[in-house]
């Protein structure tokens, strides 16, 4: 097994593959297109547009909005972060042996996943801002461009989530299924439905709460919602470092061989070409 | 990127590769008690065993895939892998997996993995996604990822499996080919027929490799005769 500094033909190249890996799926695919829209327009269109207090922890405030409006933004959230979380699972769990062939021929680890994070980064932008479109096709936010924002972190979070979960377990069925639940009680526990009044300390330790406070002022207030998506830097952070490490372990030379140069061919020793270790 | 190609004859005798004393085990199951080989430059070797001897293990082991729980091994740290079970992705075209790997091994244009296309008869599924290919077409990448950067060293696990006759024959052509070229070859297998192909052969029995290089020699001049 070989190191090999990073360059821009791998970090280009990588990036290249790594959207292509999103493309290619095209179960996700559908589900981003089609399940998206379908989810949000109907909970908008069975909800009660009756009006709802709760109280928004960002701002202090006990907030007033019409219901279908209100449970857009839950529904919303719940499928862009089980879709990019998915996504982000599968392609790492699937390309994980591929990944070690490639780091056992050479390839960088530091480019192959700063690769996966802007394939991430790319998703996560173009399917948030799907989504917020679509929500500006139903009602008109008070901040669209915050509310974006809102979602692309909790998407983020939710791809760190997901490459963790890829990188650490062993089963694609149980990287998936966890992957659904941890969105669904991640966002039931913070619906303004089932919990108006939100005032348990534990919530704030959940995934998706930095986005819900900071979408929940962007979709209704003027105030700025954005500090509370520290919250998700920090998610994602910590799912990204939790998963380079099993990439790193799962990846590294294990044999504790040592290694050449052994002279092997006329003029030349094993350990003088390009790569070294 | 690529050595200096060499003739028969130019390399010396070093081990490019050697194994001592390897112990390994899974839980409480020792697979290799004391393994040891010495692989010269330019030579193929071969390991036979039954299925479940150990073979593959030994292999991962010396691509740096497991760690050994007792033993020193020395190889070179560039060398070619192919292991017994295809590692490709299905997302991707064969075109697509040569560009990935030439990046990787930091290879200036796809001649040598164009060559080995042509040797091994698939260069017409260039354009297919991996999904699509059938295994033994799956297996004749698996093995051109492992050749393309013309390594020293070539650990090759079952590589022709799933091959037809014409690509098994044209697989020993193409070792022949490494070996006059100064490569050395090591490839596992549970197929105990072909054995005189190999300059050394090893029999992995009870966690050890037993060195049948004589014997095999023995028994196939008295067939001769």
């Amino acid at each position: 097994m070989t190191r090999t500094r990073a360059s821009s033909a791998h970090y280009l190249t990588a990036t290249r593959f790594a959207l292509l890996e999103h493309l290619r799926n095209r179960f996700a695919m559908v589900l981003a297109v089609l399940f998206i829209p379908g989810w949000t327009s109907l909970v908008y269109r069975i909800v009660s547009e009756r009006d709802v207090t709760f109280l928004l922890r960002a701002s202090g405030e006990w907030v007033t909005a019409p219901g279908d409006r209100l449970s857009f933004l839950p529904a919303a959230l719940n499928t862009v972060t089980a879709i990019i979380g998915f996504m982000m699972f599968t392609v790492t769990f699937r390309s994980s042996r591929f990944d070690q062939r490639l780091t056992m021929a050479g390839y960088p680890r530091g480019a192959l996943i700063a690769a996966k994070l802007t394939a991430l980064l790319v998703v996560a932008a173009l399917i948030c801002a799907y989504t917020t479109a679509l929500i500006c096709l139903h009602w008109t936010p008070k901040q669209p461009i915050a509310l974006w924002l809102s979602l692309f972190c909790a998407a983020m979070a939710y791809g760190g989530i997901g490459v963790m979960l890829g990188a650490v377990l062993r089963g694609e069925l149980e990287g998936m299924f966890s992957m659904i639940m941890i969105s669904i009680v991640d966002t039931t526990l913070q619906s303004p439905f089932v919990n108006p009044a939100g005032d348990n300390d534990l919530i704030r330790y959940l995934p998706s709460y930095g986005t819900m406070q900071s979408g929940m002022s962007a979709a209704f207030l003027s105030s700025s919602p954005l500090p509370h998506l520290l919250l998700e830097a920090l998610w994602f952070i910590g799912a990204i470092t939790a998963a380079g490490v099993a990439f790193k372990i799962n990846t590294r030379d294990r044999s504790g061989a040592r290694v050449g140069p052994v002279r092997t061919r006329f003029g030349t020793t094993a350990g003088d070409r390009t790569r070294r270790a | 990127m690529h050595a200096a190609h060499n003739t028969a004859g130019t390399t010396g005798r070093t081990p490019v590769l050697r194994v001592d004393d390897v112990h390994t085990s899974y839980g409480r199951h020792p697979v290799l008690r004391g393994a040891s080989l010495s692989l010269a430059a330019g030579h193929l070797g071969g390991v036979v065993g039954e299925n479940g001897s150990g073979k593959s293990t030994l292999l991962q082991l010396l691509a740096g895939r497991l760690a050994p729980d007792r033993g020193a091994i020395r190889r070179p740290a560039d060398f070619g892998y192919c292991p017994q079970r295809t590692i490709l992705h299905p997302a991707f075209t064969v075109q697509q997996h040569l560009r990935f790997f030439q990046v990787a091994y930091g290879l200036r244009n796809l001649d040598r993995a164009d060559h080995l296309m042509d040797v091994l008869g698939f260069a017409g599924h260039r354009h297919r996604q991996v999904s699509t290919l059938s295994g033994g077409t799956q297996q004749k990448l698996n093995l051109t990822l492992a050749l393309m950067h013309d390594p020293p060293l070539l650990l090759l696990d079952e590589p022709y499996q799933g091959f037809d006759w014409e690509t098994y024959e044209r697989f020993w052509e193409l070792a022949s080919d490494l070996k006059e070229r100064g490569s050395s070859v090591l490839i596992v297998s549970h197929l105990a027929f072909d054995l005189t192909r190999f300059d050394q052969l090893w029999r992995l029995r009870g966690g050890r490799l037993l060195d049948d290089t004589r014997a095999e020699r023995t028994a196939a001049n008295g067939e001769s005769r």
